[in-house]
């Protein structure tokens, strides 16, 4: 039993239950002002309810009053009720590809972690690599955003959690005090984070924003052509996130050879190599190899759903051990995401808040994708990034049409920053695994973060302008 | 004796006869229909008598000392008096509840699970008590908790039907559960949840638990989550020397500075007034009773006063028996000190064999009248009310699955 009293004088508890329904009483105020105002010129009705719409939930969203999840069911009701789509519209929107493959990653990676093959695959690359503070820090920071590249990243932090904290353990740090835990965490953290913006496969952002652009424009992104925009960012944060990790953050600690005994127990543990193991790893190889070539033909999502369908015909895994690693609130709310873009897209709604607001202060391409992807990485760090990206690309869409601007430009200016949340807990599950430990603190977090953050921002954009032209991408 | 009046004084009066009981005779004791079979010996269980101002007392009266005291019980056209001299008081005879002569479905008479104390029924569903085994009991019990191993545990169904028996009666204001001592460092609470659970899923009652200090304060904050609403953790004696010499178990298995420590909690986490510790009249001087009475209310806990009466069995039968005089100033001291620290005197009431600090009031030359709060919650209305402020306070302090 886990309880905890609120000690606080009743009339203050009293005052902040309170809040809550006040919240939402002025939340639906606010709704209702929406549609009644009279309608804008060049907006429909439709496209002013959605508006309200996308405001409350907006609202919602960030400030997680309501699951995120709930607050994606809310939009998926809400849209038909307002006319906007009919019933059958935006019930279907929810089984676009995307959510089908985010659903297909998260019961791989649950393969791959209940096999035992990614526990052995990080503590044996682990225990080759970490000789001195620096090379294990190096290990776990490189290890964790390589993994990311091909998995998902909240996969990867919760893979390596355990592993992680056990190393912490071993070298007797003390928790919130040792610099040395905190940078292994952080190192953690930042992996991930840094190495799931590379590819499709290290979150669902990516395949969410390529989706709405598909769901609104029809135009197509393929697995290349996306991490090709993205890379240099990701290699040149690598680097910049190695640097903060040791030297903003010296080691104190000198010797870590206790730490070898760690990874042995560890190994014997896992025993040899079993037919489960090899059977997911080859299948993971296959998949990864179809999503790396053939993705843009046989679609990512179908590659992930004919994985998991081979996973069981082969009796790899039961359904039962699967169940715990599939996160039905995410799928849920990227559902919801999609479907209330698609409204925000089809009702007018972006392009009207495109034309009459962001075009005020949208006077080049160059201004565009600047305040864009600011307006981005900042909003990540407060709320899911999978959300931004709802709520910005089909604005973004719409100022793209103004400007003459490719969308795909803008879905890569919304999709890389989107994934580069390194100051908050709640900003991404990797964060928030990290900070759990006890051995880096929230503060800790926010500090190193922000200047990861300024860091992420800066560089994007310096590639936006140097390196996108080399590669054919034309502002 | 007579300077105090106590006839007339029901907190007096209601002393006097827990310190020297009440002569009845046989031809009384059968008008009054009295079944003997139902336990009217022992430390709590005399006669339960409802005095004027609503006080209730447990007054020893088969007992041999009770043979010698002043007072006596007399019935007058079927009026209830007790008689001191010339002089005599109505009182009230609280007949034993009818659901003592029932039984559980599995045997057990309900009179052997619960015992009646005033609006309390007092249930202690595992008798057993490990400092016995120890030789570490407390000097002065005779061991109502009985030496380790072979008393009957109840189960929750058994304790369930007595409270729904009790409850049907309209007795149950308060079901009273108690353990003794074990050694797990929960202080027993383990033990009691499921019962506090079932009791509070099955009936709107408020639940008082006696428990031990528990090793840590997480264990206080379950025993409010749930469902106490109110704990007591008795240390009994407050002077440091002969709370070693009397209670050896307590002292060294728990410790005098970690019931100061888990009382000092859990009077901020439980409501104000609920808290509360024995503290044994007789058993220490005065002096060092009313330092305990001000200590523990300037913490926030309700000290509660029971009075020394040797039992058989115990090992100090030989100790004396305080008098009226020894015993006044400590209970002056308790009305002061609770009113002076603003504690909520309004739940530690109508229990038959101690006395309370609404009813210290006596002592303390105030008005006899009862406040208007103290009247409302003598209400059937009240005891909901009471409730119902109780279970909400408890909805809005208690968070579940709270982050660690």
């Amino acid at each position: 039993m886990n309880v905890v009293i609120d000690k606080r004088p009743i009339w203050v508890i009293l005052l902040s239950r309170s809040l809550r329904p006040l919240f939402f009483v002025v939340v639906a105020i606010i709704f209702w002002y929406l549609v009644s105002i009279p309608t804008p010129d060049g907006l429909g009705l439709e496209g002013q309810r959605t508006i309200a719409l996308f405001v409350v939930c907006l609202i919602l969203w960030v400030s997680g009053v309501l699951p995120l999840a709930i607050t994606s069911l809310l939009a998926i009701v809400m849209v038909p009720l307002l006319g906007v789509l009919d019933k059958k519209a935006a019930y279907a929107l929810f089984g676009n590809e995307a959510v089908f493959f985010i659903l297909g990653a998260f019961i791989l990676s649950g393969a791959v972690m209940h096999s035992g093959l990614a526990g052995r695959t990080a503590v044996v690359i682990m225990s080759r690599f970490g000789e001195t503070p620096k090379r294990l820090i190096a290990s776990i920071f490189f290890l964790a955003a390589v993994l990311s590249f091909f998995m998902s990243e909240h996969a990867v932090a919760a893979m390596f959690f355990p592993i992680v904290l056990e190393i912490a353990k071993g070298l007797n740090l003390k928790p919130g005090k040792s610099v040395y835990a905190k940078s292994l965490f952080l190192a953690l953290a930042w992996g991930c984070i840094i190495g799931g913006v590379a590819t499709f496969l290290g979150g669902a952002r990516v395949p969410l924003a390529v989706g709405m652009l598909k769901e609104a424009t029809g135009i197509n992104i393929g697995f290349f052509e996306y991490t090709a925009a993205a890379f240099p960012t990701v290699l040149i944060m690598l680097l910049i996130g190695y640097f903060m990790l040791t030297k903003f953050l010296p080691s104190d600690v000198e010797d870590i050879h206790k730490i070898k005994a760690v990874f042995e127990r560890k190994i014997k543990e896992l025993g040899k190599i079993g037919y489960a193991e090899y059977a997911v790893g080859v299948l993971m190889a296959v998949t990864i190899f179809l999503w790396l070539f053939l993705g843009r033909t046989i679609g990512i999502a179908n590659i992930a759903i004919a994985s998991v369908v081979v996973l069981f015909v082969f009796k790899l895994v039961r359904w039962k051990d699967i169940e715990e690693y599939v996160n039905w609130g995410i799928i849920l709310m990227y559902g919801g995401a999609i479907t209330l873009g698609a409204a925000m897209e089809k009702s007018g709604a972006a392009a009207w808040i495109a034309n009459t607001v962001i075009s005020e202060w949208a006077r080049s391409p160059l201004i565009i994708i600047a305040i864009l992807s600011l307006l981005t990485i900042l909003l990540t760090e407060g709320m899911s990034n999978a959300a931004v990206i709802a709520i910005l690309l089909p604005v973004g869409i719409g100022i793209a049409g103004k400007f003459n601007l490719d969308p795909r430009i803008i879905t890569y200016t919304i999709a890389i920053p989107a994934g580069l949340a390194f100051c908050f807990p709640m900003s991404t599950p990797a964060n928030a695994i990290a900070v759990s430990s006890g051995y880096v603190t929230a503060r800790d977090m926010a500090k190193a973060g922000v200047l990861m953050m300024i860091s992420a921002w800066v560089l994007f954009n310096i590639t936006v302008f140097i390196y996108w032209p080399l590669i054919g991408i034309k502002i | 004796m007579n300077k105090y009046k106590t006839l007339h004084n029901p907190a007096y009066l209601k002393i006097d006869l827990m310190l020297n009981g009440i002569k009845a005779d046989n031809e009384t004791i059968q008008r009054l229909g009295l079944d003997l079979r139902y336990g009217y010996t022992g430390v709590t269980g005399g006669l339960d008598i409802l005095l004027p101002h609503n006080t209730w007392v447990n007054a020893s009266f088969l007992e041999e000392f009770a043979k010698s005291s002043k007072y006596e019980l007399v019935l007058r056209d079927k009026k209830t008096f007790i008689k001191a001299g010339d002089e005599s008081v109505k009182v009230d005879i609280m007949p034993k509840p009818e659901f003592y002569k029932l039984s559980t479905a599995t045997g057990i008479p309900l009179s052997k699970i619960g015992a009646m104390h005033g609006g309390y029924v007092a249930i202690t569903p595992d008798t057993r008590c490990e400092f016995f085994n120890m030789n570490i009991e407390c000097r002065y019990c005779a061991g109502n908790f009985n030496s380790g191993g072979s008393g009957r545990v109840y189960t929750v169904e058994e304790v369930l039907e007595t409270v729904d028996a009790a409850n049907k009666e309209g007795k149950a204001e308060i079901v009273y559960l108690s353990i003794g001592f074990s050694e797990t460092p929960d202080g027993g609470i383990e033990f009691l949840k499921p019962y506090i659970k079932a009791i509070k899923k099955h009936f709107n009652t408020l639940v008082a638990v006696e428990a031990l200090p528990p090793k840590e304060n997480h264990f206080i904050d379950e025993t409010y989550a749930v469902g106490a609403d109110s704990v007591l953790y008795n240390m009994e004696i407050f002077d440091e020397r002969l709370f070693k010499e009397i209670c050896p178990g307590r002292d060294r298995l728990i410790g005098r500075e970690r019931y100061i420590d888990a009382l000092k909690y859990a009077a901020k986490v439980f409501p104000n007034g609920t808290v509360a510790t024995h503290l044994i009249v007789g058993l220490e001087p005065a002096e060092s009773t009313i330092k305990g009475i001000d200590f523990f209310t300037g913490i926030r806990v309700v000290p509660i006063l029971p009075i020394y009466r040797p039992s058989v069995g115990a090992n100090l039968l030989n100790y004396k028996v305080p008098s009226l005089d020894d015993v006044l100033p400590v209970y002056r001291d308790l009305y002061h000190a609770v009113k002076k620290n603003k504690i909520n005197i309004n739940w530690v009431r109508d229990i038959s064999v101690i006395t309370t600090p609404i009813e210290a009031r006596f002592f303390a030359k105030t008005k006899f009248n009862k406040t208007l709060m103290e009247r409302f919650y003598k209400t059937k209305l009240g005891v909901k009310t009471a409730w119902g402020l109780s279970t909400l306070r408890r909805k809005l302090r208690v968070r579940e699955g709270g982050e660690g």
